[in-house]
């Protein structure tokens, strides 16, 4: 154990100092206090927390998911309690947590979203926001902020003037240009990107010909989608000068240093917590050992090592 | 509590289509009938694990009771003595055993698992029971009428009238009369459960309470996934894993759930 110490797990992104690059995804992990009686929270990265609205959001009908051949979908559709009960009951539980807290906020239009990312910001009980730009916008017909570069530059322009933390932004992987996409959000005064979302797609039951979900489409997470995380966090990381959060089917020790060495500063396990709770802790230790082993000191000297040796 | 174990199966044996296996967890269970553990399949491509109810339980023992319908169920099927599953549980809000002496459980087809372990504890509270449980054939499960019947009272029924009354088990039961009855519990296929909460009035339906199913992901209240929806004025959604499995009849919308 002595050797361990002279490996630094910590990395540092926006000024926020994490124990470890493991977070964990939003809407995997509840807010917390579901997992707090399986894992010792403490030992994570940091949080990122269920996706907060303004109003209370039941969500879409059931059923809503579905499990595919190394992923699932899913069409939770937002359920959430709202911003109100998010900063009476679920942030002041986290912020005492010692541990950094994205809060994930999403909308229906762009003042939703103005609103929840000033409260939460103004809360002072978080480190950082994580906006889901992956929602439709109702007021332009339900065409997606994500949609376009200008959409989703416009939206983070006016999010950024009322927020004080670091403003990380999620974007989906269903986009035409994810460089141009980024480089959008980078100049509208993002501090960080996550990537990925989950791809939408879906599923039909060919007996009945009915689609699996209620919902008829959902979005696909777990391993079947990591190796686009990979490349697109490749291509923003070679772009960007941002610190990049990554995830997307992480399901191994090695799937997590894949993504640091293509540049991601952080990563994120999602799905893989539904099937074990305590996945990130194992992976932490896992990456460990690869260091060890590797001589290397830090785990921030992955970030970028296959751009410097890939080129 | 619940928690994680590395689960030894200790006794296995196979009814019809059903595959009963009894789980060493090393660890004294606490554990209500309507409860469920969330188990994980070992097989390359799946990624979520798969609730069961528990069929019944004895100090650091488990029951469940697996029916074959796909990849999942019929890997855990073919575990072997001495096989380790990983297992959480015991999960969720089981079966409140009302006051009263007179109790009804009523089970369509597999959701005879979670309704074995509630009449054991019944019985073993004094309390008097009769289980109605209805499939499709009798050779469907074996000899599990039998090994039931000299558990319980059992009134059996089948639709092809292979064994016991010919004819739908919700019949059976609104035919011998629910007015009486302290406790109504049920457990089955969706349409099973819509057509008795459909034909209880306000009183016995609030006697009912009803063990729902609904794909799982964590099985523990974080992913929202597996939700019923919820009566007025409460509108919205309740989670299976966490709020249930186990409802009373008057949570539910069942007009939203026949869809
Ligand atoms: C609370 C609860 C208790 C249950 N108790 C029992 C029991 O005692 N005995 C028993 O045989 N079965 C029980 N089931 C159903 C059992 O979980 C499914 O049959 C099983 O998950 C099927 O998995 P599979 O891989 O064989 O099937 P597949 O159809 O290949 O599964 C695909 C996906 O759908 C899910 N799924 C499929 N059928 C169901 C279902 N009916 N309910 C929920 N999810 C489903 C699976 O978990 C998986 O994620 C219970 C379900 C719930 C929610
Ligand atoms: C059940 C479920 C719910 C999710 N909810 C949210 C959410 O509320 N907000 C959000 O930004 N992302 C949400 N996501 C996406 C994840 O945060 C993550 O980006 C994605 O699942 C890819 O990672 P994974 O493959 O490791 O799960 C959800 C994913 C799942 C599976
Ligand atoms: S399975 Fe995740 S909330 Fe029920």
């Amino acid at each position: 154990m002595g050797e361990d110490k002279r490996i630094n797990l910590e990395v540092e992104l926006s000024g926020i100092r994490l124990r470890n690059p493991l977070l964990v995804c939003s809407g995997t992990y509840g807010n917390g206090r579901e997992y707090a009686e399986w894992v010792d929270l403490e030992m994570l990265g940091g949080l990122m927390t269920k996706s907060v609205t303004l109003e209370p959001c039941a969500g879409n009908p059931p059923p809503r998911l579905w499990e595919t051949p190394c992923g699932m979908l899913n069409s939770i559709g937002l359920e959430n309690a709202g911003l109100e009960s998010f900063l009476a009951g679920e942030l002041p539980w986290l912020s005492a947590l010692p541990l950094p807290i994205w809060v994930n906020v999403a909308g229906f239009s762009q003042r939703e979203y103005v609103v929840v990312a000033s409260e939460i910001s103004r809360s002072g009980m978080a480190d950082a926001i994580e906006l889901n730009i992956s929602c439709p916008n109702v007021k332009k017909g339900g065409i997606h902020f994500s949609s376009d570069p200008r959409e989703a530059a416009d939206l983070v322009e006016k999010v950024r003037k009322v927020v004080e933390i670091p403003l990380y932004v999620k974007l989906t992987p269903r986009c035409g240009d994810i460089v141009e996409m980024a480089r959008a959000v980078a100049a509208a005064g993002a501090d960080g990107i996550s990537l990925i979302n989950t791809f939408p797609a879906m599923a039909v039951d060919v007996e009945t010909a009915r689609p699996r979900l209620a919902n008829n489409t959902g979005g696909l997470s777990g391993p079947a989608i990591h190796p686009i995380a990979v490349l697109l966090v490749w291509e923003v990381a070679r772009a960007l000068d941002l610190p990049v959060i990554g995830m997307g089917g992480i399901w191994s020790w090695r799937d997590a240093v894949e993504l640091m060495m293509v540049g991601a500063d952080a990563v994120a396990v999602g799905t893989l917590n539904f099937s074990d709770p305590a996945a990130p802790l194992g992976i932490i230790g896992g990456m460990l050992d690869f260091l060890k082993r590797k001589g290397i000191d830090s785990a921030a000297a992955l970030v970028d090592m296959a751009h410097r040796e890939g080129g | 509590m619940p928690g994680r174990y590395k689960a030894e199966v200790v006794a296995r044996r196979r009814f019809g289509t059903l595959v009963e296996l009894a789980l060493e967890t090393g660890s004294a269970i606490d554990a209500e009938p309507g409860q469920f553990i969330h188990v994980r399949c070992d097989k390359e491509g799946l990624i979520l694990r798969r609730p069961y109810s528990l069929s019944g339980m004895a100090g650091s023992v488990v029951n469940i009771m697996v029916r074959e319908v796909g990849a999942g169920s019929a890997w855990l099927c073919a575990s072997e003595i001495g096989q380790e599953l990983d297992i959480m549980g015991p999960l969720g809000r089981g079966f409140s055993i009302d006051g009263g002496s007179r109790h009804g459980l009523v089970a369509g087809g597999t959701g005879i698992a979670p309704m074995r372990f509630l009449a054991d504890r019944l019985r073993r509270l004094g309390l008097e029971e009769t289980l109605y449980w209805g499939v499709e054939g009798e050779a469907e499960y074996g000899g599990l009428a039998l090994e039931l019947a000299k558990e319980c009272d059992l009134l059996f029924a089948t639709m092809d009238g292979s064994a016991g009354e010919k004819g739908n088990v919700v019949d059976m039961l609104l035919d011998a009369g629910v007015e009486g009855l302290d406790g109504i519990y049920a457990c089955g296929p969706r349409g099973m459960l819509t057509a008795l909460a459909e034909s209880l009035n306000d009183e016995t339906l609030a006697a009912m309470q009803v063990c729902m199913e609904e794909r799982m992901a964590c099985g523990v209240g974080a992913c929202r996934g597996c939700v019923v929806p919820a009566s007025p004025p409460r509108r919205g959604y309740l989670t299976v894993c966490r709020d249930g499995p186990v409802f009373r009849g008057r949570e539910l919308d069942w007009e939203r759930i026949r869809g």
